[in-house]
């Protein structure tokens, strides 16, 4: 059974996105899309003050089978990234909601298309 | 058309086995993690359900020449309980499939074809063994093949079965055939024997402390030992000098395909060769190679080596070991270069 903190928001394409003082916008993937992905063994994360509409992809996680896209759940800048992923790409599985984090953004919009956990449950079960 | 199934279905899913259709079949890709997996074989020893592999049994008084002239491996200088790898070719010397071509005994030899070549193989050996004495029986269907592979195999074995094997040799007990045999470079033995045996042994060695490994690290494990795919690294159109194989040939004896090496041996030609990514990132199969800014081939295999922690592959190409080359991975040119199998 996933581990779905209620905590967060989520997007359908199993990202997760937790909302700071600040309004700065965290970004990671949630405890099901890690084990559906499996091993992460590679990471490519953006630039720093990399710009993405809702739904570009930016950002690849790669396992020893595939590699899957991760969309912007938001519009808006990158303003911090996960360095630790790229020695230890590991942590999105070990931890996905904590160490595993990959973007931090700025975002203009609010989250609209978001779920809540009680949404996102139900539509990964 | 549905999938088959391994008797052992039931026990992969209860071990939390995701499933997928490998030629036909219905198999674990993995039951925890890959590189867990794969880590478990180098390390300790693992266990792997390979009963969607073939056995073709060959008995008769013309079984030698038969198998000399079928495959790339000269089955006069073979014992009793020898095992050896070998290429099956057509006569254009395109490998149609590689085996383990076994010695049970003078009056009895086994070939283990591919799952995907089953059919195709025991229709080329019916189909040229006219001049032949021999009987050709596929049991495909009603023997399984398990395989236990990393350094505590052998101790594994001997608390299983009381046994020990050489490296390519085969003992026999009662229906089963044991041989020092596998496709991970490691320390090992395969167990290939009638299907309502397979249950007893899967169970006693997974209580022993074998891990079960599915497909997705047989594949690593394989590609770090430079060992070929069938279906991939080979698909119909490749000779055995190409796949550079040529260990695998005894040219002091006939055999189909052998006019077509000799030709080719005169000739310059690409080989499959190591790829080693020095940039970060994992290969693919089907990724270009590029070198001074031409594309000179595709990855045939292509993963992330769980050991080095480096994406490796294997393609065909024409350039010397170090040559530095770049492969497209998802549009972006990496470094990597050509280097000697196996990987390790």
């Amino acid at each position: 059974m996933s581990e779905v903190p209620d905590n967060l928001s989520y997007t359908k394409d199993h990202e997760w996105m937790l909302i700071d003082d600040d309004g700065r916008v965290r970004v990671g993937i949630t405890d099901y899309a890690q084990d559906a992905l499996s091993d992460v063994v590679f990471m490519e994360l953006p630039e720093i003050g990399s710009k993405f509409s809702e739904g570009d992809v930016m950002a690849v996680a790669e396992s020893v089978k595939a590699a899957s896209d991760i969309y912007a759940p938001v519009s808006g800048e990158i303003v911090e990234v996960n360095d630790k992923l790229e020695e230890s790409p590991e942590l999105i599985n070990e931890s996905p909601y904590e160490f595993g984090w990959m973007v931090v953004m700025i975002s203009d919009n609010t989250l609209k298309n978001t779920l809540d956990s009680e949404s996102y449950r139900k539509l990964i079960d | 058309m549905s999938l088959r199934r391994t008797p052992l279905s039931k026990q992969h899913i209860e071990l939390g086995a995701k499933m997928v259709d490998f030629a036909g079949w219905e198999m674990p890709i993995q039951y925890s993690s890959i590189i867990t997996e794969h880590n478990a074989v180098r390390k300790a020893a693992g266990i792997f359900d390979v009963s969607h592999m073939g056995q073709i049994f060959v008995r008769g008084p013309d079984a030698v020449k038969f198998l000399s002239y079928i495959t790339t491996w000269n089955m006069e200088r073979q014992k009793d309980g020898d095992c050896r790898y070998c290429h099956i070719l057509n006569e254009n010397g395109h490998i149609i499939d590689d085996t383990i071509l076994y010695t049970i005994n003078a009056n009895e030899y086994l070939l283990v074809p591919n799952a995907s070549k089953i059919s195709e193989i025991r229709d080329w050996l019916l189909n040229n063994s006219n001049d032949f004495d021999v009987i050709i029986e596929d049991l495909s269907d009603t023997y399984f093949c398990l395989a236990l592979q990393g350094p505590e195999a052998p101790r594994l074995l001997g608390q299983h079965l009381n046994t020990s094997v050489n490296s390519f040799q085969l003992k026999t007990f009662n229906e089963v055939i044991v041989s020092g045999t596998g496709y991970t470079g490691e320390l090992g033995c395969e167990i290939i024997g009638p299907l309502d045996q397979i249950e007893f042994h899967w169970e006693a060695l997974v209580d022993m402390g074998a891990i079960p490994i599915g497909l997705g690290a047989r594949d690593t494990l394989r590609l770090e030992k430079g060992y070929l795919l069938s279906g991939q690294d080979f698909k119909g159109m490749e000779t055995t000098l190409e796949t550079n194989y040529a260990w695998v040939i005894d040219w002091d004896h006939e055999f189909i395909g052998r006019e077509a090496l000799i030709s080719q041996k005169q000739t310059k030609y690409p080989k499959l060769s190591g790829i080693l990514l020095e940039d970060r990132g994992v290969l693919r199969p089907g990724c270009s190679v590029y070198y001074n800014n031409n594309k000179i081939s595709e990855l045939t295999s292509g993963s992330l080596s769980p050991t080095l922690r480096k994406g490796i592959g294997l393609s065909y190409i024409d350039l010397a070991i170090g040559s530095k080359i770049t492969i497209v991975v998802r549009g972006k040119h990496l470094n990597g270069r050509v280097v000697r199998t196996p990987f390790l």
